[in-house]
This record gives structure tokens, sequence and C-alpha cells, in this order.
């Protein structure tokens, strides 16, 4: 019978914060797709938190965890409102699009 | 006074820079010019106090730094050293006030003028009453700063601009070379105070620095710092350019202070210099190279106030060699009396220039000495001195100098007391060809221009006068106290000759032609003009035809501007094709418009990274944390 | 509980909450009145701040020393003059919202949070606040594509940041299992060797912090969202922000993660040094003056990162200096930018400063002294700041760095050089009269600028009390 430990939860929490982050710059077509990669990353770091937390026996990381969530509504409020006014602007949310400002 | 010499300037500066618009051009002018005048007051008397009265003071200001491995203090040195350059310093840009006061007349933006002038001179004095390297720095960018306003003060003229812009760059060439020397000095004496470096040679002079002894390594580093400054060869392609200025900044710049200070930062710190023979042995060599070069290419030129130029250019050559045989002593003394006989020499130039309607050339020239005859006569004066014509100031510095060329040892000694010579054959040579081609002969320029021709007002006149004085009489009545039987109790070891070099002594005991050698050469140069221009007028243009490639390579300066262009700027900008990397190739350049495609270029291709892609962003982001983590992994790097 | 500890915070706080109530009663304009007290808060935290006691509170989260206080006071003084410049912009902009002042007002506390974490969590929320603060301004001018533009690009990669900043965090908090700065720096020089995870923890932290700092390779959004962004809220992001970041990565660095000083030393060497190269070389053919400010700001990070990188106490007041300086100097210039302005159209492009030396000769004069100052070229503060660093590089027989400054400053010097001449050689029109509120600002820093070296010691004093803080 397998055990899980700590090592799993690490793995998977990596896993996910890989897909995150490939999400974000593999990603070619749409950047509600982007906003949903960030929000993986932020859970997988979660998920890092309360792993560490049980296994140190520690209550500091389920704290954090809490604040996490909370900040990351907030982002999620923000980075839709922001799509929205660009939306508006371009009339258009291809992550192609987002590039008018370079140099 | 100690205190109001060096900032009396600053008053004056602030006075007209910042009030002239409410007190009106008349009030400003004449603010700067008291000003000036006090600070001439304090200067000299300070220069007796110390230098007589044997006196050096330090005087505190403020604590500048004083934490950490720096201790600083903003403090005023004065020893003898100091005090020569302040007395020097104030009086003559006090005559170049006066004078301005009615060479400027009809300039829109006087006050302007006046605050720029006396900000240089307050940069300058910082820079001679340094307590520290530091200050000296300061003073150092300072002056840089202010000659780049100064230059390019008629910013309506292109050629004005790409001048100043030019001064600055090379002048921040030489800089780097300063501010690195400033560095390994901090590095190897724990401190950038003279005091404290003076009392550590002995012990540095067994350290090394990346295998060379760090004395000679710092030496050369301040020397290649005091190149851009003085304007020697190599780094001198920004002095003739400098010509665009108003010809008082022209004189003050020029002739008595800027170009000095790269003199002024060796005899300061002679202490290290002195056992750095391989960096004065180079230092005699560029001098003298300097000295013959200049000297050569100012036998053509036909701008009158390049031909000054060339001649400041060439003068400065002879301080360095003297400083590269070790006798500083000798090449303060040709720097202070060069002060008097250059300026005067711009200011007369100037007054011709005024005279002729802003014309500068002087092939469209002559025949004008009897109508400004006073001007005519401080040339004479001032061109004596420069030729070194017995009794005259210049006489008794440049015999010296190469008296001391003479007694030094090495071949670089020889040689510069060998171009010494030629050099001064060449001078002579020019200055009288510049006299007689202003002043004598049939007039070239348009009837309009000569009814216009008349004397200078009184108030550009006294300074001329003013500094006539000097050219006679600055090198007798002080030969004996800078390089005479007096000379080690009026330095009062504000210069220090190391135990093993006795050049002062040496050039006393020098062969009997030796000191005759150049007033012989100098008449002969004189005469050959006169032949050559005066009675055979017909004879230098078929010279010139006879020789055409010697007449071009002198005309075009040695075609170091070309070589540049040529050896450094086009490989480097095919270089900087191949590394796109090369940003600096626009320093080396130096102007703005030749460079321009190529660094736009070279960014062009840095910001190409900037594709305005949140993807790519996101991706060198990445990238980056990768390279963190194994740097940190494998310590790469270290 | 030891409350007075955070009055300034509070006072931020509780003025943040009055003003989102003054702001939304049915009143028909009540922006001014808002600006002056959200600007009156400002004043009133700083001056508490100097009376601030030392200590920590809320169990170790939360500490208050010299350091802190060096760090509040440049924060403050960069919002408050940020706020200033912008008051006049944004009615001429029709930005005049209430919510402008209310967001810095609420980054600012979030910048005094982030100065004073001593806990990984008060670092999270303090940097978050700053950052969801700052995603919103870049945004502020709704109706422009750039500024939504700049607002999304800044808004997905700080997320990211704060993604890698958080997992980095968790790392930490499992290998040294405490978020504590006390607890992570007991951790880190336990005698067994410091734990693999707690190391790759501590680089991702370092790489989130050099993307609020603008570090190469972390800086790619930064010209992008300068160009994009209200003039304004750029002059606000080049200054207290970074002045904050600069302190957290200090803090970080030198705090719990002292000994570990060799490691981290390498990447900042790296970081420091692609900075200058890039910020000299990437701004010379920048048209948009927004731009090359950016790409500016890039270089002067590379330049206090220096002081960093080098690793002692020396550098590190020397990197306190260098950033009091440059915030001073960068409000200054960026005051001169926000005065862009001709015909009622505001006006980005270098070119358009051409004839200012004739048609505004104070203000060319100021931008004059911010150039030359960002240049580093004596007497002006600038040169203060680079010599600091330099020669704590030098001192520390870190070569290669200084060299690198030397050279890069000198190309750079070119950039700034060409501002100065398109304003005084080039001919142009005359830009609109400008408002009492940007002269103030311009006559203020232009004097501290011109005049820093004549009264350093208090400045320098400061710092030297900061870095005994910090360092111990």
């Amino acid at each position: 019978m397998l055990t899980i430990g700590l090592g799993h939860y690490l793995t998977v929490s990596a896993i996910l914060f890989v897909l995150g982050v490939l999400g974000i710059f593999l990603n070619r077509k749409n950047v509600i797709v982007i906003l949903m990669s960030i929000e993986l990353l932020l859970l997988s770091v979660n998920l890092n938190m309360v792993a560490f937390s049980a296994a140190l026996q520690d209550l500091t990381g389920q704290v954090f965890a809490l604040f996490i969530l909370t900040v990351a509504a907030a982002e999620a409020a923000i980075g839709l409102a922001i799509v929205v006014i660009y939306f508006r602007n371009r009339g258009s949310i291809e992550v192609e699009d987002i590039s008018t400002l370079k140099g | 006074m100690y205190v109001g010499a060096v900032f009396f300037p600053l008053l004056g500066a602030c006075i007209s820079g910042f009030f002239g618009r409410w007190i009106g051009d008349k009030a400003a002018q004449w603010a700067s010019v008291i000003c000036m005048a006090l600070a001439a007051i304090c200067g000299v008397s300070a220069f007796i106090q110390v230098a007589y009265g044997h006196a050096p003071a330090t005087l505190e200001i403020a604590t500048w730094l004083d934490v950490g491995g720096l201790q600083l203090s903003w403090a005023l040195r004065y020893d003898t050293l100091a005090a020569v350059m302040v007395g020097m310093v104030t009086v003559a840009s006090t005559m170049i006030h006066l004078y301005s006061v009615g060479y400027m007349s009809h300039d829109p933006t006087q006050p302007r003028f006046f605050a720029y002038l006396s900000l240089f001179t307050f940069m300058m004095l910082m820079l001679v009453t340094a307590d520290n390297l530091l200050q000296l720095f300061f003073g150092w960018e300072g002056i840089g700063l202010a000659s780049y306003l100064l230059i390019g003060y008629w910013y309506e003229k292109e050629s004005a601009n790409r001048a100043a812009m030019k001064a600055f760059i090379v002048n921040r060439v030489g800089d780097l070379f300063f501010m690195l020397g400033m560095g390994l000095t901090f590095w190897t004496f724990g401190s950038i105070e003279f005091n404290t470096i003076f009392q550590g040679v002995e012990a540095a002079r067994q350290v090394t620095f990346a295998g060379f002894p760090v004395v000679e390594v710092i030496a050369l580093l301040f020397f290649l710092g005091a190149m851009g400054k003085s304007a020697q060869i190599g780094l001198h392609t920004w002095l003739p350019d400098a010509m665009e200025g108003p010809t008082p900044v022209s004189a003050l710049i020029h002739a008595a202070t800027l170009v000095t200070a790269g003199v002024f930062l060796m005899a300061r710190m002679s202490p290290v210099v002195e056992y750095a023979p391989n960096v004065l042995g180079f230092i005699t060599f560029i001098g003298a190279t300097t000295a013959f070069f200049a000297a050569s290419v100012g036998m053509v030129q036909n701008d009158i106030k390049r031909v000054i130029a060339y001649s400041t250019c060439s003068q400065l050559g002879y301080m360095f060699f003297a400083i590269g045989v070790g006798a500083y002593q000798a090449a303060v003394f040709h720097l202070f009396t060069h002060a008097f006989f250059k300026a005067l020499l711009f200011l007369s130039a100037g007054s011709v220039i005024h005279a002729m309607s802003d014309e500068q050339d002087i092939r469209k020239m002559g025949g004008i000495w009897k109508k400004i005859p006073v001007t005519y006569a401080m040339f004479w004066i001032g061109s004596l001195a420069l030729a070194g014509v017995p009794y005259f100031a210049g006489y008794y510095s440049k015999d010296f100098v190469l008296e001391a060329a003479y007694a030094g040892h090495g071949w670089t000694a020889k040689y510069a007391f060998l171009m010494g010579i030629v050099a001064a054959f060449m001078t002579a040579f020019y200055s009288w060809r510049l006299i007689i081609l202003t002043f004598h002969g049939t007039p070239r320029a348009d009837h309009h221009t000569m009814e216009h021709v008349h004397e200078s007002p009184a108030v550009m006149l006294i300074p001329l006068f003013g500094l006539a004085v000097g050219a006679l009489f600055a090198g007798a009545y002080f030969s004996g106290d800078f390089v005479g039987h007096h000379w080690a109790e009026f330095w009062n070891g504000s210069i220090v000759n190391a135990p093993h070099n006795h050049i002062m002594h040496e050039a006393h005991e020098v062969p009997s032609w030796v000191p005759l050698a150049p007033t012989v050469v100098g008449v002969a140069g004189i005469v050959l003009a006169y032949v050559l221009y005066m009675f055979l007028p017909h004879l230098p243009g078929r010279i010139a035809a006879a020789v055409p490639g010697l007449y071009r390579f002198l005309l075009n300066k040695w075609y170091f501007d070309e070589l540049y262009d040529r050896a450094i700027v086009q490989p480097l900008r095919r270089l900087a094709v191949q590394l796109w990397k090369v940003g600096d190739v626009k320093i080396i350049d130096g102007m703005p418009n030749g460079a321009a495609s190529l660094t736009a270029q070279a960014s062009g291709r840095v910001v190409r990274f900037q594709t305005g892609r949140v993807a790519n962003y996101a991706f060198a982001m990445i990238i980056g944390l990768v390279l963190f983590v194994s740097i940190f992994l494998f310590g790469v790097g270290r | 509980m030891n409350w007075t500890l955070v009055l300034p915070e509070l006072v931020l706080a509780l003025a943040g909450l009055a003003a989102l109530v003054a702001g939304v009663l049915p009143k028909r304009d009540t922006s001014f009145a808002i600006n002056m007290g959200v600007f009156g808060a400002m004043l009133l935290a700083a001056v508490l701040v100097m009376a601030q006691p030392e200590g920590t509170a809320f169990a170790g989260q939360y500490v208050s020393d010299a350091f802190t206080r060096f760090m509040k006071l440049l924060v403050l003084a960069g919002a408050a003059l940020g706020l200033l410049v912008a008051m006049d912009w944004n009615v001429k902009e029709g930005l005049a919202k209430f919510e402008f002042p209310l967001l810095l007002l609420f980054s600012s506390l979030g910048m005094m949070v982030m100065v004073s974490a001593n806990d990984l969590i008060a670092l999270y929320l303090g940097l978050e606040l700053l950052s969801l603060s700052l995603y919103v301004i870049a945004a502020f001018n709704r109706d422009s594509e750039r500024s939504a533009e700049a607002g999304l690009k800044y808004f997905i990669l700080g997320s990211l940041a704060s993604g890698l900043l958080l997992y980095g965090a968790s790392l930490i908090y499992g290998f040294a299992g405490s978020t504590n700065f006390d607890r992570i720096a007991d951790a880190v020089s336990a005698t067994e060797g410091v734990p693999f995870g707690l190391v790759v923890g501590l680089v991702f932290v370092l790489a989130a912090l050099a993307f609020k700092v603008s570090a190469v390779p972390f800086h790619m959004w930064t010209p992008d969202v300068y160009e994009g962004a209200p003039t304004p809220v750029t002059a606000f992001f080049a200054s207290a922000p970074k002045v904050a970041a600069i302190a957290l990565l200090t803090r970080v660095a030198a705090g719990p993660f002292g000994e570990l000083v060799e490691q981290w030393q390498q990447v900042l060497i790296l970081a420091s040094l692609g900075s200058m190269i890039l910020g000299a070389l990437a701004a010379i053919g920048q048209k948009n003056i927004k731009r090359l400010m950016a790409y500016s700001s890039i270089g002067h990070i590379g330049y206090a990162l220096m002081g960093l990188a080098v690793g002692s106490d020396l550098g590190i007041r020397g990197l306190l200096l260098y950033m009091a300086i440059y915030l001073f100097t960068n409000v200054g210039a960026f005051a001169v930018l926000v005065a862009m302005r001709r015909n009622g159209r505001a006006l980005e492009g270098i070119d358009d400063l051409a004839g200012l030396g004739r048609t505004d000769p104070a203000m060319a004069l100021a931008m004059t002294v911010f150039m030359l100052s960002m240049a580093g070229i004596p007497p002006l503060a600038g040169f203060f700041g680079k010599l600091y660093v330099f020669l704590a590089a030098v001192y520390g027989g870190y070569w290669t760095l200084a060299v690198v400054g030397v050279l890069t400053s000198a190309v750079s010097a070119y950039y700034y050089l060409r501002v100065i001449k398109v304003m005084y050689f080039d001919a142009g029109e005359a830009l609109d009269a400008r408002p009492t509120s940007l002269s103030v600002v311009l006559a203020g820093t232009g004097l501290f600028t011109v005049f820093f070296f004549a009264f350093p010691a208090p400045f320098l004093a400061a710092a030297q009390a900061a870095v005994a803080a910090l360092v111990g």
C-alpha cells in the first residue's frame, strides 16, 4: 500500500506550478486563459503551504494559505476589470494583440 | 582672504546668473567683474603671504564625508603651488572679465555669459585649492562642464554646438582614466587625501597591481586623464575646434586655466609621479611629440585663433616634457608665464577680430597695423614672449625647460630637447607669419570691412596693458624664485623631487650654448618669417606647391581627425555591426551625426527583444529564473 | 501589543477608509478635497514615522528601526510628490477622480508594510497591496488603449512574479519551518548546512523582487508599462515603489539570508551588470521620453544593486543614498515630463522638448540639472550616489562592477546630453504654462539635486544609522 507523503504533495504542486507557468507563455489565444493560469499558480502554492503545514505540525502555513486565497480573489477581480476595459478599448482579448507597446 | 579668493567668483556667478534678468545687463556685468577683482586682490595677497611669507595653510570649510572608510573634508589647501595658481587664475580671469565687458557688448544675453565665466573661474579655483582628489575631481569636472557651456555659448551656430560636444566627450574619455586612477589610489592608500597619499608613497612602492608597480599604474592613469584636459597628442582634437567659443573664452580656457589643469595635476601629484620612472619617460615622449606636432601644424593654419590654439597645444607639450624630466617647477613656471602672454595674444586676436567685423581668416586681413596700433603693439609683446626672445617672460621659462630637458636622463629627454629646439624655431616662425599676414602687406579685406577697422575701446585695452606687463616682466621678476637659486624655499615642499632627482641643480650647469640655442633658433624663425612673408611674399605659395604632400599633411593637422575616423571609428563600426553591442562608438567618434545611425542600430538590436508580447516577457522571466537557479547550484562565475 | 509602533500605518489606513466614504458621498466634486486630505495624511504619517519607537510588533511580524524609518520617509516623500505632480494633470485630462489619490494612499500603505515586514506573510500582504493598487492606476486612463494595455501587461507579469514569490515563500517556509525572518535566519545559520529547498526558495523570492525593482532579466515590463501608463502614474512608478522594493530586497538579502551572502551575491552581480549595460544601450535610440526614462531607471537600478551586490556595510549605505538621490532627481525629471503639454495636449516625444531653453529657461535649467545629475556629473547629487556605490565596489575589490559602472555611465551620459541638446539647440514652440504645483516640485527637487553636495552629512548619518540597524 502506497502511503502518500510530503514528497507526493510537493510533486503535484510543482507540476501544477509548471503547468501554470507554461499556460502563461505558451498560450496564444486568450487572456482569460492567462487569468486561469495565474489562479493555478496560486493554488499550487496553497497546496504546498498546506502540505508543509501538516508536515511541520505548524499552523502558520494554513494561515498563509487563507491569506493567499483572499488576495487571489481580489487579484482575480482586478484582473478581470482590467481585461474588461482593455476589451472595451480594443475589441479583442487575443494575447497576440496585446503588443502595441514595444521597442 | 583665502576663502574670498575662491568664493567671490561664485558670488559673482550667482548674482549675474540668477538675478541678471532683474538687475539688468550692466549691473550683472559689473557685479561679476567687481567680484572677480575682489577675488584677484585676495588671490594675490594670498600668493604673497603663502609663497613669500612661507605660511602654507589649510582651511577647512565643511566636513564632507565622515563615515566608514572615507573621511574627507572640504578644505582649501594653500601651499605655494596652489597659491601660484590662485594668484595667476584670479588675475588673468579678472583681466578677461574686464575685457569681455567690451567684447561682448553687442551680445543679447550678457548676464548668462558672465555667469558662466565666473562659474568657470570658481571651478578652476576649487580645483587648484583642492585638499583631496575628490575635491580636485569636482573642479575638474566643473571646469569641463563650464567649458562645455562656454564653447557652445553661441548655440545658434551648429559648429559651436558640435565643438562643445566634442570637447565634452573627449574630456570624458580623459576623465574616465582620472576616475580609475582615483579608484586605484583609494585602493592603494586607503584614502584620497593628499597628505595621507604623500605619506604612504614609500610603502606603496612595494605594492603591485596586476603585475605592475602600483605607483606606475596610478601615475599613468592620472597622466592619461591629464592628456584629455591638457590636449596632448591623441586627445588634442577638441582644442582647435573649441575656438568656436567667444574669444575671451578662448583666452580664459585655452590659455590661462582649463588646459593647464593637467599640468597642475601632475605637479600636485609629484610625490607619487616621481617614483614612476617609466611613466615619466612616457610623459616626456608625449609632451615632446605634442610640442613638435602642434607647432608644425600651427605653421600652415589660416584661422587667427587656430594658430594660437595650436601654439597653446605646443606650449603645453613643453610643460609636459618638463614634468617628464622631473622639473615640475619649470613646468609650473612656464605655465605661469604662458598664462600671461597667451591670454594677451588671445585678447589681442579678439581685438583684431572685433576690428575686422568678426573676420578670423588671416588671408583676408593685412595692412591694418596703422589703424590699430595699440593692438599691434600688444600682439608684438605677446609674440616676443611666446617666441622666447630674451628678457620677455617666455624667455626665462622656456629656456629653463629646455635646459632641464638637456640635463635630463634617458633618450626621451634628449628627444625632448631636440623636439623642443625645433618647435621653438617653428613657434617663432608661425608667430611672425601671423603678425605679418594679419597686420602688414596690402589689405585683403573688402572695402566695407576696411572702413570699419577701429581701435577697441579702453575697457578692452586696459586688460591688454595689464597682461602685457605680465608678459614683459613676469619672467624676469619671478625666475629667481620659481626656478632660480631660491626655488627650494619658494616651493617650500609643495612640489617634491625625489632624493635621486637633481634636475634643478643640473639644469643650471648645462654647457653655455644650451641657453643660447632657443634664442638663436627663435631669431632665425623670425627672420625666416620676415623673408618669406614680408620681402618675398610669393615664395610661400611656391614652397607649398613644391611639397604639396607635406603641406597638405600639415594643413590637415597630420590627418588626426581622419586617422581617428579610419583607425578607430570605422573598424569599430564594422565590429559593432557584428557584435551589435558596442554602443560607445558614439563616444569615440564623438560626433553626433556620424554615428547616430550606427548607435541607433546597436540599441535597436538590444531593444529587439522588447517585442511587446506578454508571452515573450514571461518566457524571459522564466529563463532568468532558471539562470538564477543554475548560478546558485553550480556557482557559475565564482 | 505595542500599537504605537504601527501608528503611521494606522493613520494611513484610517484616512484611506475615511476617504472612501467621503468619495461616495453624493456631493458633486470631492476629488480636490480628497487629494488634499490624502496629502495631509501622508505628511502626518511622515511626522509619525519620525517619532516612531523602535521594536517589533504583532509577534515579530513587524519591525521598526532606523532602516525602516529611512525608507518609509523616502516612500512617503515619493508618494506625496507623486500626488502633487499628478493633481493638475488629472484635471486637464479629465481624470480627476477621487480614486486616484486613494490608490496612491493604499499603495503607500502597502509599501510601508513591505518596508517594515519581518515575516513572509507581512511581506506578501504589503507587496500585494502595493501591486494591486499599481495595476489599477496603470490602467487608470480607462479610455486609452495604451493605458489599458499597460495595465494588462503589468497585471499579467506582476501576477506571475507574485506566483514566483509565493512559491519561493512556501519552499522557505517548508524547509526553514517558519515564516519569521529571525527564525529563518536561525535555520540558515544552522550548522548542518543549508537545505537545498531553502536555497531554491530564496532564488524564487529574489527573482520576484528583481521583477519589482525591474532589474535585468526581469525588466521587460518596465518600458512598455512606463510608456503606456499616464505620465504622472509613470512618475510614481519610477519613484516610491522602486525604493520600497529595494528596501524589501535589501531586508531579505541582508537579514534572514545574510549568511548566504556569497551565493546571492553572484545573482545580484549579474543582475546589476545586465541592468547597467541594458540601461545604457537600449535608451540611446528612443524617441519617446517616457520610454527613455524607463531604460534609464533600469540602469539606475543596476547602479543601486551594485551596492547590495558588494555585500558590505559600505555598499548598502551607498545603495540607500543612491535610492534617496534617485528618488528626488527622478521625480523632478518626471515633473518636467508632466508639464509637457501644448495646446492642451500632452506630449511624450523627446523632440517635443525642442526650444525649451528659450521658451521656458527655468524649466529647461531644471531639466538640465536632473539630466546631468542622472548622468553622474559633479557636483550634482547623482554624482555622489554613483561615487558611494563605486567606492564601495572598489573597496570590496569588485573591479568588474566598478569599471562597467564607469563605462556605462559614460555611455548613458550621451542620451542624457541629447535631451539637453534638444532643449537648447533645436527650435520649437512654447509649451503651455506650467501649473504652480509642478513649479514647486521642480524647485524643491532641483535645489536638492544642486545643493546636495553642500550638506550631505545628515543624509549620510541617517543612512549609516539605517545600515547599522539592518546589519546589527
